[in-house]
């Protein structure tokens, strides 16, 4: 089957029956927060009221968790701290005659710097070595709040003076404190959303899923964190005034607690780590069981309540990792699991008849030294690329290929020289990381393929295509055309893991041309896909190139380089040893003993 | 559970509804029963359940029988859920509690709110009758009696048994690092201070740490002659363990209630090493019974029920502070808050009537102001009561002269 | 200054406790790739584990280790097959950790039903005796484990640098994909490595057992120090955590003595950050070891 085959309406009809689950899921979703509000407020019970006031302040905390510990990827396990903050914040400012209503904002604001003070350092670590930081953060804090006693009380806390009314956020009625948390429940929500939807929430699923892949297009990837954080500090500060001033009564121990900050993830664990509403889902159901297992259970034996709790928590991690919108999203959307050996066919477009004439210099790379250990793996590479022009780069295996790439694309600093490129006004500027890269009109993709695996093909195309749109409708179509021109209409809704390489290869290229780049570095794109695909490749190169893009390609496959390049260089052991016209470099006799002639055979062969 | 109970109370509200008034009261029994201070929350409600017991077998309140609600205030959020459940759900007339003071302080605060009287029996800390609360009585000491009654102890008896004058007596304070150790190590550096003793040293710890060294030798090299240990369990055992190890020898230590009550402790540190320790804590039982009439009874009683000895005092205290409030309520007209109120303020028992000793009268604040600890010292593997005279037990001793 | 001595030698001896805990954590880390939120609780089982063997059988501490390290060894291992393995293929470590933390949580509750809230005692048969060296002092107990730490560290380089099954361990450890093309039955390996990683805990709570009263929640502080201890030595270097052990355990005990001791547990914990954030690769550790980090 063809890309031209494929019945557009075929893709509709999936696309409409997905529009439909996702209806349902909609109501499924206004029924659970409907009935959050209405349950209790028709029972009318003081003890039902708090059970459900527990529910949305636990479905708010772990919405708010789920921006930094889902969308990002980044397990905080010390996310009391911004709850304390906010409870602190509130309750010291209240006792100078402040509303809790302003306290929650300026506890809010302390929450977002602290988190990204402390956040930023931590950045750099990853999966349990985040989560061991965020401990000992935790820890400090406590530490701190009991020492000073002055600010804090010390560990004897502080206590809210019962001053009643809507202006201190203290009722004598039930259902204000509802309203209340159920209001603040659906501004994280709101906030989870939006993020989620927006560029902000694509680019941190694709720095969680591949950080690397994101900042080659264009993704700020340190800055998007940081946002995310302090929007999740900010949101959990504002629940911790609330709860502060609904407990009545704070205490280091119980404000700064590792056990609160393990309960707010593994709600979102359980109900669906990443997705918007998982978090929601997990409190709802976990809130009540745990309350009925205590009741149930507690009155027995001491520990018995935890040791089902903890036995519980494995037998989620083990049986439904993907939580609860994991099994849902399942029965919803099963067209995101595509079969693998679907995706075989490419784009054919027709190349411009004439090509156009090759411009003036767009980037200039001067005397790149590199240096690993005692290891020289790059020495004095320099060259100059022209607008519209093709450049080929071959050299064997180890050749220091890819370094060159990563130092020409701001993810490697080279030891000695420069890499500059034509900014829009003109003239030569030096960029320093992959995002300035980007920001010049800059692409690359990788050797290994880089997909972000939880996205589906739509969603990756679009990373890339965000870099010059920033609204999400406009980036959708512009992905969607890409899609079209590479072949990989037919999979938009897919997931990306479910591609084979072939697939993988394209939706790596199709990121990049998203992006509208200038120049277009690519790393061994035809490496492992069949010949009739690389004869496609070779055609879509050509058209991209017509576009007047210049491309710089690591390819092995020689066929594409002869009949693409109009110069090729060649590196051996990290030094340029010849460059020049293909046919040129290829009688070179030293390039032939070098490498050339075993792997030119080869691909011949 | 809860859900089930409450499911059941909705179905069936409407045929109850009738039925309503039949001749029960309920009272909400409040405490840690799960969690980390399970052990001794439950011991608390004992005491409580064994004063309820003996109104029922006289005839209960007013008449009618007493059934206790339970609430399990695991932590602070769910002492509010629970006390809540317990007022509004139940329709408790009053709620008896809490053990701990930080649940205690978060649930009295929706019972103000609610407008249903809240007796404490046996949390410590000052802010739980601190906060100017109406429906909120505490029949128990404080932390402030505690610290009160140590100063005391040493100038009283300590320093002329030791032979030096209180002033000369170097006191090293250390306590745990939570709510109770600090507001009672507060209370001691003022009192302390107040009797002209010389404080050399105040210092917190957290009470889950491993290594007391530095604190004993920090101590030592103080030349802290008294210590006074406001502690847990784990932490008593560990610094008298490592300062018999570091060689330090203060001429007195005196614990302040939590481990140093508790006869695993002596068990862990051994009875040699706690010979002569002092502890002033919550009423225990080797006190003399001609000062706190109806002990043995109380004892008996709570053997029979729970199958063993009372496992520390706060059994009893619960119980001396529990029968005291039912007494009095069953003494009034009605149930209406306002009338319980009424009743419990006009409370007026003496010290040496009651099974723990100290009598019960309501001060400033809904404070019992004639609440007192008792001062103990372990003497061959026995808790004895040394202090103050009447209740006396035993005389103190002065373990080693001091080198 | 004797009082200074004296402190150094209580952080030497309180770091060959955090040593001998560390050393196993470090192991399953370093191989694994696994952070074992649980081995706290390890420790905690280990020392029930003597304290019934002592009480009930009447045998003298170091005699059990005969019995607990073989437990805690099994332990490992079937914490390893029935909830690590399973879970490596996961895409994200957030599933292990929850994981272990849930066997953490379970453990210790269990603990808690089953033994009660009550400090249970190893009788320390003379364990306790100090033992004076010149104007300074410690015990016993705190020696020989102190001794054991050290043979632990030199006994568990020469086993992975001298035989095959620690030479395959190694080369798991350094590239599983490899390993495992090279025959090495990588799961094998895993459960191996993190039987032996729960045995080194098990042979640390025998000797610790007759110095520290049990409850159920001893592993939790002792636990968040091993980690400080470990990220401080270099992600699975053996000798780094005895290095880092021996830090924290001064640290420790100065700071104990000299800031305070109700922040002595900021000043670990700050220390740790700041070698988190700025050596990412640990005090002794090398760039070799840091694939895991970014």
């Amino acid at each position: 089957m063809t890309d031209s085959s494929l019945p557009a309406s075929r893709i509709a009809r999936a696309e409409a029956a997905a529009s439909r689950r996702t209806t349902w899921g909609a109501w499924g979703l206004v029924a659970v927060l409907a009935a959050l509000l209405i349950v209790p407020l028709a029972i009318d019970d003081a003890f039902v009221t708090h059970v459900f006031v527990t529910i949305c302040l636990f479905a708010g905390l772990s919405t708010a968790w789920n921006i930094v510990g889902g969308y990002a990827g980044q397990l905080s396990l010390g996310h009391s701290i911004f709850y304390g903050i906010g409870g602190y914040v509130g309750v010291i400012l209240m006792s100078h005659g402040i509303s809790p209503w302003v306290g929650m904002f300026a506890g809010a604001a302390v929450a977002a710097v602290v988190a990204v003070v402390i956040s930023w350092p931590c950045f750099r670590l990853h999966g349990p070595f985040f989560a061991l930081a965020t401990i000992a953060f935790l820890e400090v804090f406590r530490v701190l709040a009991l020492h000073f006693r002055d600010l804090t009380g010390g560990a004897t806390g502080l206590m809210i003076p019962l001053k009643i009314g809507w202006e201190w956020m203290v009722f004598r009625e039930k259902w204000p404190a509802l309203l209340i948390a159920f209001g603040m429940l659906l501004v994280c929500l709101a906030v989870a959303w939006a993020i989620r939807s927006r560029r902000l929430g694509f680019y941190l699923v694709a720095t969680r899923e591949r950080e690397s892949a994101a900042k080659a297009a264009g993704v700020r990837t340190v800055r998007v964190r940081l946002m995310a954080v302090a929007a999740s500090a900010a949101l959990t500060a504002m629940l911790g005034t609330f709860h502060a001033m609904y407990l009545t009564f704070i205490e280091p121990a119980a404000m700064f607690s590792l056990q609160n900050s393990i309960q707010i993830a593994m709600f979102a664990l359980i109900g669906g780590i990443g997705t918007v509403f998982g978090p929601l889902l997990g409190a709802v159901l976990l809130v009540p069981i745990s309350e009925l297992a205590r009741g149930a259970l507690g009155a027995q034996a001491i520990g018995l309540h935890g040791f089902v709790y903890g036995a519980v928590l494995m037998g989620v991690v083990l049986f439904m990792p993907n939580g609860i919108m994991g099994v849902l999203d399942r029965l919803l959307h099963p067209e995101r699991a595509v079969k693998p050996g679907e995706t075989e066919a490419v784009a054919a477009r027709p190349a411009a008849a004439t090509r156009p004439p090759i411009g003036d210099e767009v980037m200039r790379v001067e005397g790149l030294q590199k240096h690993f250990g005692g290891l020289h793996v790059t020495n004095d590479v320099g060259f100059t690329l022209r607008e519209g022009e093709i450049l080929g780069v071959i050299g064997p295996n180890g050749a220091g290929k890819t370094t060159v790439f990563n130092m020409i694309s701001g993810f490697l600093k080279p030891d000695g020289g420069r890499v500059l490129l034509r900014g829009p006004d003109g003239g030569w500027q030096e960029p320093s990381s992959p995002a300035d890269f980007a920001s010049l009109g800059l692409g690359r993709t990788f050797q290994i393929v880089q997909p972000f695996a939880a996205m589906t093909v739509e969603e990756n195309i679009m990373v890339g295509a965000f870099w010059r749109h920033g609204e999400v409708k406009a980036a959708r179509e512009a992905a969607r055309e890409v899609a079209h021109a590479m072949g990989l209409a037919p999979y938009l809704h897919s997931e990306a893991r479910g591609l084979t390489i072939g697939g993988l290869k394209r939706l790596e290229v199709a990121r990049v041309m998203a992006m509208q780049p200038k120049i277009l570095l690519l790393d061994e794109v035809m490496a492992g896909i069949n010949q009739t695909d690389v004869r496609r490749a070779i055609d879509l190169m050509k058209s991209i190139r017509d576009t007047g893009v210049s491309i710089v390609a690591i390819e092995h496959v020689m066929q594409a380089v002869m009949s693409l390049s109009d110069r090729v260089i060649v590196i051996n052991s990290g030094r340029i040893i010849a460059q020049g016209p293909p046919q040129e470099v290829v009688r070179d006799p030293q390039v032939i003993e070098a490498y050339l002639g075993k792997e030119f055979s080869h691909a011949q062969a | 559970m809860r859900f089930a109970a409450y499911l059941t109370t909705t179905a069936l509200v409407a045929g109850l509804a009738a039925t309503a008034a039949t001749a029960d009261v309920k009272l909400g029994e409040l405490y840690p029963f799960s969690g980390g201070l399970a052990l001794l929350g439950e011991e608390s409600a004992r005491g409580l359940e064994i004063a309820v017991d003996q109104v029922n077998a006289a005839g209960g309140l007013q008449g009618e029988k007493i059934v206790l609600v339970k609430g399990d205030a695991v932590d602070n959020n769910q002492a509010i859920g629970e006390a809540r459940r317990l007022i509004s759900l139940e329709g408790v007339k009053a709620v008896f509690g809490t053990y701990s003071s930080s649940r205690s302080i978060a649930a009295s605060q929706v019972a103000e709110l609610a407008g249903v009287p809240y007796f404490e029996l046996g949390a410590v800390a000052d802010e739980v009758t601190g906060r100017g609360l109406q429906y909120v009585f505490r029949t128990n000491p404080t932390a402030d009696d505690m610290a009160k009654m140590i100063v005391q102890m040493i100038t009283d008896k300590i320093a002329p048994g030791l032979g030096v004058a209180p002033g000369d007596l170097k006191i090293g304070i250390i306590h745990e690092d939570s709510s109770y150790g600090t507001s009672v190590a507060a209370h001691q550096e003022e009192y302390g201070k107040a009797a002209g003793l010389t404080i050399v040293a105040d210092s917190a710890y957290p009470a889950n740490t491993v290594d007391m060294s530095s604190l004993v030798l920090d101590l030592k090299s103080r030349g802290a002659d008294v210590v006074l240990q406001t502690s847990y369990q784990n932490d008593s055992v560990l610094f008298l363990q490592q300062a018999n190890e570091a060689g330090y020898q203060p001429k007195a230590i005196i614990g302040g209630g939590g481990g140093y009550s508790l006869t695993p402790t002596m068990e862990a540190v051994g009875a040699e090493l706690m010979n002569g320790v002092f502890d002033v804590d919550f009423t225990q039982y080797a006190v003399n019974t001609e000062f706190t009439p109806g002990l043995t009874e109380f004892v008996a009683a709570y053997k029979a029920k729970f199958g063993g000895e009372p496992r520390s005092g706060h059994s009893l205290n619960n119980y001396v502070g529990a029968l005291a409030i039912l007494q009095a309520m069953n003494a009034a007209k009605d149930f209406e808050p306002d009338t319980i109120v009424e009743a419990v303020t006009a409370i007026d028992v003496a010290d040496g009537t009651t099974a723990a000793g100290y009598g019960i009268k309501f001060g400033k604040n809904n404070q019992n102001e004639r609440a007192a600890m008792a001062g103990m010292q372990w003497q061959d593997g026995k808790l004895v009561t040394v202090f103050p005279d009447a209740a006396a037990v035993s005389e103190m001793i002065f373990a080693k002269p001091s080198n | 200054m004797q009082t200074f001595f004296q402190i150094v030698l209580n952080g030497l001896m309180l770091g060959g406790i955090f040593a001998i805990i560390s050393v196993g954590l470090t192991l399953i880390f370093g191989i694994v790739k696994v952070v074992n939120f649980a081995h706290g609780e390890f420790l905690m089982v280990g020392m029930y584990a003597t304290w019934l063997l002592t009480t009930k059988m009447g045998l003298h501490p170091y005699v059990t280790v005969a019995g607990v390290v073989p437990l805690l060894f099994l332990l490992g291992v079937l914490t390893q097959r029935f909830l690590i393995q399973p879970l490596m293929a996961a895409r994200d470590d957030h599933v292990q950790i929850f994981a272990t933390v849930g066997l953490s949580t379970a453990l210790m509750n269990l603990a808690l039903m089953v033994f009660g809230a009550d400090i249970a005692n190893t009788p320390a048969h003379g364990l306790r005796a100090p033992i004076e060296a010149g104007p300074v002092r410690m015990l016993t107990g705190q020696l020989w484990i102190l001794v054991a730490a050290v043979a632990l560290v030199i006994g568990l380089r020469a086993f992975l640098a001298r035989t095959n099954t620690g030479r395959a361990i190694r080369a798991v450890a350094q590239n599983r994909a490899a390993a495992k093309l090279m025959g090495i039955n990588v799961d094998a390996i895993y459960m191996l490595t993190f039987g032996i990683g729960a045995a080194c805990v098990g042979l640390g709570s025998a000797l610790i057992a007759p110095l520290y009263p049990t409850s159920p929640t001893i592993g939790t502080y002792f636990v968040l120090t091993a980690f400080v201890v470990v990220v401080l030595g270099g992600l699975g270097s053996i000798t780094g955590a005895f290095a880092g052990a021996m830090v924290i355990g001064l640290l420790d005990a100065l700071s104990g003595f000299y800031i305070g001791s109700d922040v002595r547990e900021a000043v670990v914990f700050g220390v740790f950050l700041l070698i988190l954030i700025l050596r990412p690769s640990g005090l002794f550790g090398t760039r070799a070891v840091l694939a895991h980090v970014s």
